[in-house]
């Protein structure tokens, strides 16, 4: 079962995803990377079908990075989690992405910003959100903890409460997770768990 | 003594409802599954959850227990619910079996309070018989006892029985499937997860009472915030070796403004950049 | 030769019968909307008198209330069969209470037996919505309130059957008091004077009249005193 989860810190985003690769019940492998970057301070976290998963990103990533050569500028993360809610809709009445996923990003001016989006294309601007059986878990423990001037050793401590927790309760856990963050210097690998 | 020969009374209704609230079998055991009136169908099970679907019974719950240093923490919400409608903001969920015994109600609303009131009877029955008080193990197994008795009837109920006996203290989960398991640490209901998430982060053995009952409380209070199902007050009880209290009533609504007064600083509260 | 007889259909003797149409179900909504309100030494108790099914009006009188004794009194609404079997049980339950007590039944007591009556048939429930409601032992006004199987709870005002999802807003909204279960305890029954609670009845029917189909015709109140119980009617639209 996909897990995937976000904080928006004080000056950074943090993710965390499981890094399962799984077809029917067999586990295919145990290192994918589902926090894939789209520029150098934009990544996506994403969930769901793995054909899906992996057609749907590339081709928004591609799309952002073509109108950066055209235009020579970056899109904003939330001109990226606009466009990628757009894309998400049109398909949605043809044939829809089974997807689920996280934006994560950092603007030069506005800062941090986390978005959490579903298959169903709903987007919202969050300051913790998760994907999966495990977010049950998680978000009402993050509720709590959550402060607005997180630092990034807090929020790290959050993601492995949030894992430890996932592993304990979580009947179909997966057994690793990787852990990015985003900040003003770009992304980072900070931890695997 | 005399008895008026009535149809309706002594019609095979009423016997077994006389059988099942223990006026004529004053036994120990659970009333016998042959005492309830069934449908003449063939196929119970689908005509159970057709059956649902009409009288549709009250669900929703959250609710925990745990044991730490100082005795057994319950915890519980009182909200139910009919699907979308809310039927009571105001349900009991913990059941009083008897001073030192405490059951929660999750799952089917009138399952559970049938059968712990149930049990309560079956538990004072033993103190006669017996001329001491039941354990928190043989009271859990009583009503486990009961619910494997009607497996695959269609109960719902998903309970902890905690109590203290001379054992020390005592927590145990039963659901309607028949499973019982002892534990130090149990959420039960469609909370239950969100529960979880609070109750496992903040819980250590050597927490002092004070600290204990605040997370009781902290953890219902996350699962009402999330789980659309769970609401209302929240009530805690505390379990020592003098029998139970309750400690904590608690309305919902003041909580949220008590934990978050300031609204910036929630969670949930992020600035949306999308309304422009 | 001889021609065939034709066989005779077999008649399964009750309760074998077994065999059914798939779609077939015992249970029919014939509506209906039934009101109590608890106060400090009176009950009302209020119930729509239309019956349907479907989209059509069956009868424009049908009391949904049953007087057991002159300090209780029990609701029902929900299917008008149900209701019936159910009101005659708890009327001979209540005939051979009096006649082993030499009293009749106390209202909390006719609670816990309609919470057990309903839950006897926990495996072919009751299709009825109930409030048992009048006097508890102190003179009180009381109401419990019913799901379908039996789980039960007092509370100070309450309504079930198809309307009850516009009218125990507008209760709440008028006597919502704080929940029983807060510590330390507070006032949890808040209490009209009389006159008004019947208005805020009235009222509440009016309303739900305009906009539930089920829920129309007649009003039959009932006011509950220690001087025992008087009656009071309001007509609603007929369409």
């Amino acid at each position: 079962m996909d897990f995937l989860c976000g904080i928006r810190g004080r000056d950074f985003v943090m993710v965390c995803s499981d890094t399962s690769a799984v077809q029917s019940i067999v586990t295919m492998k145990q290192d994918e990377d589902k926090l894939v970057p789209v520029d150098s301070h934009r990544l996506f976290a994403i969930s769901g079908e793995a054909g899906d998963r992996v057609n749907f990103s590339e081709y928004i990533i591609a799309n952002v990075r073509l109108y950066a050569l055209r235009n020579g500028s970056q899109l904003s993360t939330k001109a990226v989690a606009n466009f990628t809610r757009s894309e998400l809709a049109t398909a949605l009445r043809k044939s829809p992405y089974q997807t689920n996923l996280l934006m994560a990003g950092y603007d030069e001016g506005s800062g941090p910003a986390l978005y959490w989006c579903d298959y169903l294309a709903t987007l919202h601007h969050m300051n913790i959100c998760g994907t999966g059986y495990g977010s049950y878990f998680v978000l009402s423990m993050w509720d709590k903890l959550w402060h607005p001037d997180l630092s990034q050793d807090e929020a790290l401590e959050l993601m492995r409460k949030a894992v430890a927790e996932v592993r304990a309760r979580l009947v179909v856990a997966p057994p690793k997770y990787l852990v990015k963050v985003v900040d003003k210097d770009g992304i980072r690998t900070v931890a695997e768990l | 003594m005399m008895r008026i020969s009535c149809p309706l009374i002594d019609g095979p209704a009423t016997s077994a409802a006389q059988d099942a609230c223990g006026l004529r079998e004053l036994g120990v055991g659970g009333a016998p599954v042959d005492s309830f009136p069934l449908p003449a169908v063939q196929d119970i099970d689908s005509f159970e959850r057709e059956v649902v679907e009409y009288v549709k019974p009250n669900h929703g719950t959250t609710t925990l227990g745990f044991i730490f240093q100082g005795g057994v923490i319950i915890a519980v919400d009182s909200r139910a619910s009919q699907g979308s409608y809310i039927s009571s903001q105001t349900v009991k969920k913990v059941i009083e079996i008897n001073p030192y015994l405490l059951g929660t109600m999750a799952g089917g609303a009138a399952d559970c309070q049938f059968w712990e009131r149930n049990l309560g009877r079956q538990c004072r029955l033993y103190e006669l018989a017996n001329g001491k008080r039941i354990t928190v193990r043989g009271a859990s197994k009583l009503l486990a006892n009961t619910m494997f008795s009607y497996r695959g009837m269609g109960l719902s109920m998903g309970t902890m029985v905690a109590g203290w006996d001379e054992a020390g203290p005592g927590l145990y989960y039963v659901d309607s499937d028949g499973q019982r398991t002892k534990g130090k640490l149990f959420s039960v209901g469609s909370g239950s997860l969100y529960a979880y998430g609070v109750l496992d982060e903040g819980y250590r053995w050597d927490l002092s009472v004070e600290e204990a009952v605040e997370l009781g409380l902290r953890s219902i209070y996350h699962a009402t915030f999330r789980d659309a199902a769970s609401g209302g007050t929240v009530s805690v009880y505390h379990v020592t070796q003098e029998g139970w209290t309750k400690v904590r009533g608690e309305d919902v609504g003041e909580l949220h403004f008590r934990f978050y007064p300031d609204p910036a600083k929630h969670p949930c509260n992020s600035v949306d950049p999308l309304a422009v | 030769m001889a021609t065939a007889l034709p066989v005779r259909a077999q008649v399964p003797a009750a309760g074998q019968a077994t065999k059914q149409h798939a779609s077939w179900s015992p249970y029919d909504d014939n509506g209906g909307t039934v009101v109590a309100v608890a106060g400090d030494d009176y009950c009302i108790v209020a119930a729509s008198t239309r019956m349907s099914t479907g989209y059509s009006i069956l009868t424009r009188n049908k009391s949904k209330i049953l007087r057991l004794n002159p300090k209780c009194v029990v609701a029902s609404a929900g299917m008008q069969a149900d209701m019936e079997t159910l009101h005659k049980m708890l009327h001979s339950r209540h005939v051979t209470y009096q006649f082993n007590h030499r009293r009749p039944m106390s209202c909390p007591a006719t609670a816990q037996l309609l919470s057990n009556t309903l839950y006897y048939k926990r495996f072919f429930p009751y299709y009825t919505f109930n409030l048992c409601a009048g006097l508890d032992d102190e003179g009180r006004g009381a109401v419990y309130t019913y799901d379908a199987i039996g789980s039960y709870e007092r509370v100070g005002y309450g309504c079930q059957g198809s309307g009850k999802e516009l009218i125990q807003p507008v209760l709440d909204n008028q006597l919502k008091a704080a929940s029983p279960l807060v510590l330390p305890q507070q006032q949890w029954l808040s209490s009209l004077p009389l006159e008004q609670a019947v208005d805020l009845v009235k009222g509440a029917f009016v309303s739900a009249g305009e906009r539930d189909i089920y829920t129309g015709d007649d009003v039959e109140i009932l006011i509950i005193t220690k001087d025992g119980i008087r009656t009071d009617s309001l007509q609603l639209k007929r369409d």
